[in-house]
């Protein structure tokens, strides 16, 4: 009996990590290009999952189909993001290996869009009102797994698939390699590296949107609710390694896991306590993470 | 040499104006309004010794500040030691902390660095509102600490708690002018000069035989030392501190954002920054908060946003050049004295060598 817990609470972990690796997995995309912490990437979940809430609340379709509308809403939004507001400062610190000016205007745009969503939608908790995944279970014997979960961590996978098809089979992504590697030289090859910029952040973005429309069917929307998967999603990065996109999903999974069988052992706060812990050990002990790549950048 | 007298007539002008202030203005809000921002200017310019200087960017200050405050407040409420002797051992816990965290991380590149003491006083925030005491040492988890105020006869500077706000006032304007003082005598000494090198250039400062990442541990220590400081005084000065409001991650941010808008590794720029950020957030909090919610933090986004962008290097270079125009109008063009280059602000030395390197 304690063995069916113990296997539910794994099931959970797994499911949940995946989908935190998903929401992880645009900001470690677009560290890898262009060498930016993202600190507005939990603000871009945000936006994702309100443009999915009023997309199914407007015109009643099934959640999933929102990513339709999410996924290219966003790359736009990401696109232009970088075209207009981070490639300048980028341009200023060119010579600088990794630019840090750039992290405060992710963050002030973390402040732009969490308030604005405040000053247009209010503090209130929003659950999707046509939710026809809400509370559904698959039963399998005395386990129950949660329906919205499971979609969400197949999208993760399924995600990062696709990222990596992209990455190394088309000559767009084989591009965006290259510049990740070496800006430089990528230049000299005849690859516009600004735009290379705007796609990869834009592909970040549209990433983002994808998690957020995985999240909204079992979690609430508000304005903040970036906030703890930004925090997360930084841990998780580093843990796997800045820039893999397996390492996303793995840093994902551990902390889902600690997340999920830590309180078995102790009081549910402390899992938190655990988990900053283990981001610090990793980082002392292997810098680089789980999965990232020695090579210098 | 007219125009370096009045340069140093200037800034006395400015030292004994910010000295007299309490004397002309007995408005205890505007006092307050001033206290806090000098505590801002002080503790960005212990930030900016690390942070501007070495060219790293720490988003963790807050745990020494945290810890600052706990330690002198601990001491106070059980054992009855005066908080400047809790202030002095905050500060060493604080360097002690500052060397453990700083030794594995200042190897790190800049990301991870940031990452690393953003999770670090994430952790530290955690724990402390988890644990009701560590020890002997009563912490009260998330319902923080409380400083009985002493009544008004007893109040003084041993219990460094004065019924007026002057006291503190003219603590933390001392405290002020000692920390600038100290950056800009670390700015110009051998330690400073390393810790420019290994920011701009880290891979030819080591080639020279600097090591990079001693000098960033030592400004670690400093920083970390000072910066606890503030953290004494801070909980002085409320008299009541828990875990959200000396332990988070929003007082880090708005340490490196004063410290970029004003210029990082400048001397006046914590100040500038400062001076310049804290009250537009302020008012517009005060006046837009009720009507708006959230507007002043979305001009606080916007305002580091359009400052990174025009004005990537912060807001003391152009404002030191409008200072250097005045001068010319004053005195006429500056002429380098005798083949000897004229001594700018290390704000605009260091902005030269960088067009120098990448031209």
């Amino acid at each position: 009996m304690d063995f069916i817990f113990f296997l539910q609470d794994l099931i959970n972990g797994v499911l949940m990590g995946l989908i935190y690796g998903l929401v992880a997995l645009g900001l470690t995309l677009i560290f890898g290009v262009l060498k930016v912490i993202n600190f507005a990437h939990g603000s871009f979940i945000m936006v994702g999952m309100f443009v999915a809430y009023w997309a199914v609340s407007l015109t009643g379709l099934h959640p999933y189909l929102a990513l339709a509308l999410v996924v290219p809403t966003m790359f736009i939004f990401g696109y232009f993001t970088q075209d207009l507001l981070i490639k300048p400062v980028f341009r200023a610190e060119r010579d600088v290996r990794e630019p840090t000016t750039v992290i405060i205007v992710t963050t002030g745009m973390w402040y732009i869009l969490d308030n604005l969503a405040l000053l247009i939608f209010g503090p209130d908790y929003r659950a999707l009102s046509p939710n026809p995944l809400k509370g559904q279970m698959i039963e399998l014997g005395q386990l129950f797994i949660s329906v919205p979960k499971l979609w969400g961590a197949l999208a993760s996978v399924a995600t990062a698939v696709g990222l990596f098809l992209f990455l190394s089979k088309t000559r767009l992504g084989r591009a965006v390699r290259a510049t990740s590697l070496d800006r430089e030289a990528a230049g000299l090859m005849g690859i516009n590296q600004w735009k290379i910029y705007n796609i990869a952040f834009g592909l970040g973005t549209a990433v983002a949107g994808i998690a957020g429309v995985a999240l909204t069917p079992f979690n609430n929307v508000y304005p903040t609710v970036g906030i703890p998967f930004d925090v997360k999603s930084f841990v998780i990065v580093v843990l796997g390694g800045l820039g893999s996109i397996p390492g996303a999903l793995i840093g994902g999974v551990i902390i889902g896991l600690i997340e999920s069988l830590g309180p078995i052992f102790m009081t549910s706060t402390w899992t938190e306590a655990i988990v900053y812990g283990l981001f610090l050990l990793v980082l002392f002990v292997r810098p680089t993470g789980l999965f990232g790549q020695k090579f210098d950048w | 040499m007219q125009r370096d007298t009045f340069k140093k007539y200037s800034l006395a002008a400015l030292v004994a104006l910010a000295f007299a202030f309490p004397l002309v203005v007995s408005n205890p809000t505007y006092v307050h309004i001033l206290i806090m921002l000098y505590l801002f200017a002080y503790m960005t310019t212990c930030w900016n010794v690390v942070g501007g200087f070495a060219g790293v960017l720490p988003l963790g200050h807050s745990v020494f500040v945290g810890i600052g405050a706990y330690t002198s407040t601990v001491l106070w409420l059980q054992y009855g030691i005066s908080p400047w002797l809790g202030m002095l051992v905050g500060g060493v816990i604080a360097a002690a902390v500052g060397y453990l965290i700083g030794k594995p991380t200042l190897k790190m590149r800049g990301a991870y660095f940031a990452l690393s003491t953003m999770a670090f006083v994430e952790g530290v925030r955690v724990i402390v509102e988890n644990v009701d005491k560590i020890g002997p040492f009563k912490l009260n988890g998330p319902r923080g600490l409380n400083i009985a105020p002493l009544p008004p006869e007893a109040a003084g500077f041993w219990s460094f708690q004065f019924d007026s706000k002057e006291p503190y006032y003219y603590i933390i304007l001392i405290m002020l002018i000692a920390m600038v003082a100290l950056t800009r005598f670390l700015s110009r000494s051998k330690l400073g000069y390393c810790l420019y090198a290994g920011g701009e250039e880290p891979e030819a400062a080591q080639a020279l035989g600097v090591n990079v990442t001693r000098y960033k541990i030592i400004a670690m220590i400093i920083s970390s030392f000072s910066i606890a400081l503030a953290g004494t005084f801070l909980a002085q000065l409320t008299l009541f501190i828990y875990p959200k409001s000396v332990l988070t991650l929003d007082l880090s941010f708005e340490l490196a954002f004063i410290a970029l808008i004003g210029g990082r590794g400048s001397i006046a720029g914590p100040i500038i920054g400062s001076f310049l950020l804290r009250p537009v957030g302020e008012f517009s909090r005060i006046y837009l908060a009720d009507s708006l919610p959230g507007m002043h933090l979305i001009i606080y986004g916007v305002i580091l946003i359009v400052v990174m962008l025009y004005q990537p290097r912060g807001l003391t270079e152009p404002l030191t050049r409008l200072f250097d125009r005045l001068l010319d109008r004053l005195f006429g063009k500056e002429t380098p004295p005798n083949g000897k280059p004229s001594a700018g602000n290390s704000s605009s030395s260091r902005s030269a060598s960088t067009e120098v390197t990448s031209s």
